[in-house]
C-alpha cells in the first residue's frame, strides 16, 4: 500500500507491505524499516524495529490525521492515499475546502451565538461561545466566508464532534 | 473556649460529602478501619469511582454543585436518615464552611474537622491577622492604619525595612500600589499612590506593608486532638504554582533546615492553639531568602497535597482525623515527627498544556498508571470513565517517594514515562518539561517562577522530542490495518453475524456445540 504522510513540515511517500514473517516492511522516503507490530487493542501497538521497542497508541484525529502517542510525546500525522492527496492539492481542494463544517471540540453547552446565517465573517471571528468545565471558549471561523448554516441553539448541550455551524 | 473533650465513641458509618479522588482517599481509610462508607453523588457522577468503591451511595441532585454537593442541610439530613454518625467533608465544597459544621453539630453528627469557632476565627483575614499577632506568630509586617503624610510613611517604612509596598486602603486591582526600594523614593511614591487611590476609589488613604521579594510558599501541616494538644508534622514546599494554583508539592522543602523546620512548626502550633484548633489543618507561610517566614492563612481542612506529608512521616492523616474525631488523644508517634526521605506530588489535570491549559473533558479511552517502588497514585477516575465538564478537572495526584530529592525526581520521571492516558489531554507534558528545568531540579523556586517560565516560553521545549520515523511508521501500520479490516469484512456483515455463523458451524460439527 502506497501512502502520503506528513509530520509537521516533513512530507514523505510511504509504503507498507506484509513481509513473509508476520511482520511489516515499512518504507518512509527511501528508508526501509522491518517492523514487528503487535496490536494491543484500542489503537495501541508494541512496535519493534531498528533495535528498539516502543509502545504507541494511534487514534483518529480529524478526517485524515492520526494522533500517535509515545511514552513522553505525541505527534499528529496526516496520512492519505497519494492520488487522493495529489487531487486535493491540485484543484480538488477547492471544492472540498469550501464547505467547512465546524464541530464542537469537546462536550459543553452553547451559551451564545454571535453570528447569523448568511452573515459574512472573517477568519478568527467568534461565531459560537461554548461553555465547558466552567470556562467559556469562543469557536472561531477558520477562514473568511459566509455562514451557511448554524446547527445549534443557545442553551443547547452538545457532545464533542457535534456540528456547530457551516462556513461557505 | 476549647470544646470539652467528648466521650470517646467509635464511628461506625461515615458519610463522605465530596467527590472524585478525595472521596476515594477517605473511603479507602474507612474500609481499612472497618467503618462503613457512604458517599453522595450528583447525576453525572453515578458511575464515578467513589460510588463504585463505597458501601452505600446516595443521589444528591443534578450536576451544578450548588444543587448537589453544596446542599449542606440535605447532606446532614441524609446522614441522619442513613444512620451515619459522622461526615467527612474532604477539601473544597463544604469543608471550610463553618455554618455546615454548625448544622452537623446541631444534628448530633460528628463533623470530621475543626470546630466552627476555629473555622470562623481563621476564616476572616482581619480577625486571624490580629489573633496571630497576639499569639506571636509572624505576619507580613505592616499596618492597616492609613498613613498621615510622606514623613509618616518614611518613618514607618524605616521601622519595617525596605523594600515596602504602598497599598490603597480602599484598594484592589493594583491601583494605588507602589513598590518602594529606598528612602529616597518614598515621598514621591506616597504622593503618587495617594493621588491614584483618590482618583480610583475616591479615597486617598494608603498604608505600608513589607514587600517580600520572590517568596516561597511553605506550609506546615498541623494536627490537633480534642484534649488541647497540637503538633506539627513538618512542612510542604508548594512554590510551583500556576495562577495561584499549586501544581507540584514536595516534602520536605529543599531549603528548610531542621532549625527552620522547628521554628516554623512552633509558629504553626501557636497559630492553631490560639484558636483552639483540633483535627487536621495547614498554616501557609511565605518564606524569604533570609529564612524569614510570614503567616498567610490557615486552611481548616485536609489539603489536596497531604499525601507528601504522609509519605515522609509514615502517618495516615485521614486515619488520624477519624481517631481525633472519635475523641482519641494524639499518641506518642506524634511526639517528634521528622521527615524521612523525600516525596513529590504532581497534580494531573484534564487540561492541555499546549493550548493554554484549555480544559479537556471526555472519555478516558485508555489508562495505565505507573506502579512499582515508591509510587502512590490517588485517582478519582478509571479507564472508560467520562471526565465531566462540571467539576474541577483534577484527575489524579501522582506521588513518588525516594530516599532523597534527586532520586525522587528520577522516580517521578520514570513514573511519567509509564503513565498512559489516551482520549483526553493532561498536564503530564508540563511535568516532563519541569523535570528538565534546571531551576526546578536544583530546588530553586518561588511563587512567581512557573507563571514566568510559561509566559516566556522557556518550558515550551515541552514535548518536541526527536521522533525519528516512529510516528510515521505507527501511523502507516495503523492505516494499513484499518484498510485491511475495511476490505476483509464487508460493511453489511456485522460482527455479530460472523459470531453467529461461527457458532452455527461449531454446532453442526460432530460433537460440537458448547456444553456444560
Amino acid at each position: 500500500m502506497d501512502l502520503w504522510v506528513k509530520l509537521g513540515e516533513r512530507e514523505e511517500r510511504a509504503r507498507v507491505r506484509r513481509d513473509g514473517d508476520g511482520g511489516y516492511e515499512v518504507t518512509i522516503g527511501d528508508v526501509v524499516h522491518k517492523v514487528d507490530a503487535s496490536a494491543l487493542g484500542r489503537g495501541a501497538y508494541s512496535l519493534r524495529f531498528d533495535g528498539v521497542q516502543r509502545e504507541v497508541v494511534v487514534r483518529a484525529s480529524g478526517e485524515e490525521a492520526l494522533r500517535v502517542s509515545g511514552a513522553s510525546a505525541a505527534w499528529e500525522v496526516e496520512i492519505a492515499d497519494p492520488l487522493a492527496h495529489l487531487a486535493a492539492t491540485t484543484g480538488g481542494q477547492d471544492t472540498r475546502r469550501r464547505h467547512r463544517k465546524v464541530a464542537a471540540y469537546m462536550p459543553g453547552r452553547v451559551v451564545a451565538i454571535l453570528a447569523e446565517v448568511g452573515a459574512t465573517v472573517v477568519a478568527g471571528q467568534g461565531i459560537i461561545v461554548l461553555e465547558a468545565m466552567k470556562m467559556q471558549n469562543e469557536i472561531l471561523a477558520e477562514a473568511d466566508g459566509t455562514i451557511k448554516a448554524i446547527y445549534v441553539q443557545t442553551g443547547q448541550a452538545v457532545e464533542g464532534g457535534d456540528p456547530l455551524f457551516e462556513l461557505e | 473556649m476549647p470544646t470539652p473533650p467528648p466521650i470517646a465513641r467509635k464511628l461506625k458509618k461515615v458519610l463522605i460529602a465530596n467527590r472524585g479522588e478525595i472521596a476515594v482517599r477517605v473511603l479507602r481509610t474507612l474500609r481499612e478501619m472497618g467503618i462503613r462508607s457512604a458517599v453522595i453523588y450528583s447525576e453525572p457522577d453515578r458511575q464515578s469511582l467513589p460510588v463504585l468503591l463505597a458501601d452505600e451511595a446516595y443521589p444528591i441532585g443534578p450536576a451544578p454543585s450548588r444543587e448537589s454537593y453544596l446542599k449542606g442541610q440535605e447532606i446532614v439530613d441524609l446522614a441522619k436518615r442513613i444512620g451515619a454518625d459522622a461526615i467527612h467533608p474532604g477539601y473544597g465544597f463544604l469543608s471550610e464552611r463553618s455554618e455546615f459544621a454548625r448544622m452537623c453539630r446541631e444534628a448530633g453528627v460528628v463533623f470530621i474537622g475543626p470546630s466552627p469557632e476555629a473555622m470562623d476565627a481563621m476564616g476572616s483575614k482581619v480577625e486571624s491577622r490580629r489573633r496571630m499577632i497576639d499569639a506571636g506568630v509572624p505576619v507580613v509586617p505592616g499596618g492597616r492604619d492609613p498613613l498621615a503624610d510622606a514623613a509618616g510613611a518614611a518613618e514607618f517604612a524605616d521601622s519595617i525595612g525596605y523594600p515596602v509596598m504602598i497599598k490603597a486602603s480602599a484598594g484592589g486591582g493594583g491601583k494605588g500600589m507602589r513598590r518602594v526600594d529606598s528612602e529616597a523614593e518614598i515621598a514621591a511614591a506616597f504622593r503618587g499612590a495617594s493621588a491614584e487611590a483618590l482618583a480610583s476609589f475616591g479615597d486617598g488613604a494608603v498604608y505600608i506593608e513589607k514587600f517580600i521579594v520572590d517568596p516561597r510558599h511553605v506550609e506546615i501541616q498541623v494536627m490537633g486532638d480534642l484534649h488541647g494538644r497540637v503538633v506539627s508534622l513538618g512542612e510542604r514546599e508548594c512554590s510551583l504554582q500556576r495562577r495561584h494554583q499549586k501544581v507540584v508539592e514536595e516534602a520536605p522543602s529543599p531549603v528548610v533546615s531542621p532549625d527552620l523546620r522547628r521554628r516554623m512548626g512552633e509558629a504553626a502550633v501557636r497559630a492553631a492553639s490560639a484558636v483552639g484548633y483540633a483535627n487536621a489543618g495547614t498554616c501557609e507561610f511565605l518564606l524569604d531568602a533570609d529564612e524569614n517566614f510570614y503567616f498567610l492563612e490557615m486552611n481548616t481542612r485536609l489539603q489536596v497535597e497531604h499525601p507528601v506529608t504522609e509519605l515522609v512521616t509514615g502517618l495516615d492523616l485521614v486515619y488520624t482525623q477519624i481517631r481525633v474525631a472519635e475523641g482519641e488523644p494524639l499518641g506518642p508517634e506524634f511526639d517528634d515527627v521528622q521527615p524521612r526521605g523525600h516525596a513529590i506530588e504532581v497534580r494531573l489535570y484534564a487540561e492541555d498544556p499546549f493550548q493554554k491549559f484549555k480544559p479537556s473533558p471526555g472519555k478516558i479511552h485508555l489508562l495505565r498508571w505507573p506502579e512499582g517502588p515508591g509510587i502512590r497514585n490517588d485517582a478519582g477516575v478509571y479507564e472508560g470513565a467520562e471526565v465531566s465538564i462540571h467539576y474541577d478537572p483534577m484527575l489524579a495526584k501522582l506521588i513518588v517517594w525516594a530516599e532523597n530529592r534527586p532520586r525522587a525526581l528520577d522516580r517521578l520521571s520514570r513514573a511519567l514515562a509509564e503513565l498512559r492516558i489516551e482520549g483526553i489531554r493532561t498536564t503530564a507534558p508540563l511535568f516532563r518539561a519541569l523535570l528538565a528545568d534546571p531551576d526546578f531540579r536544583s530546588g530553586n523556586m518561588n511563587i512567581g517562577m512557573l507563571d514566568r517560565k510559561l509566559a516566556s516560553g522557556e518550558l515550551h521545549g515541552l514535548g518536541t522530542e526527536e521522533s525519528g520515523d516512529l510516528p510515521l511508521i505507527a501511523a502507516a501500520i495503523h492505516h494499513f490495518e484499518r484498510a485491511q479490516r475495511a476490505t476483509a469484512v464487508p460493511r453489511t456483515t456485522g460482527r455479530r453475524t460472523l459470531w453467529r455463523a461461527a457458532g452455527r458451524r461449531d454446532a453442526l460439527r460432530p460433537g460440537g456445540g458448547r456444553k456444560g
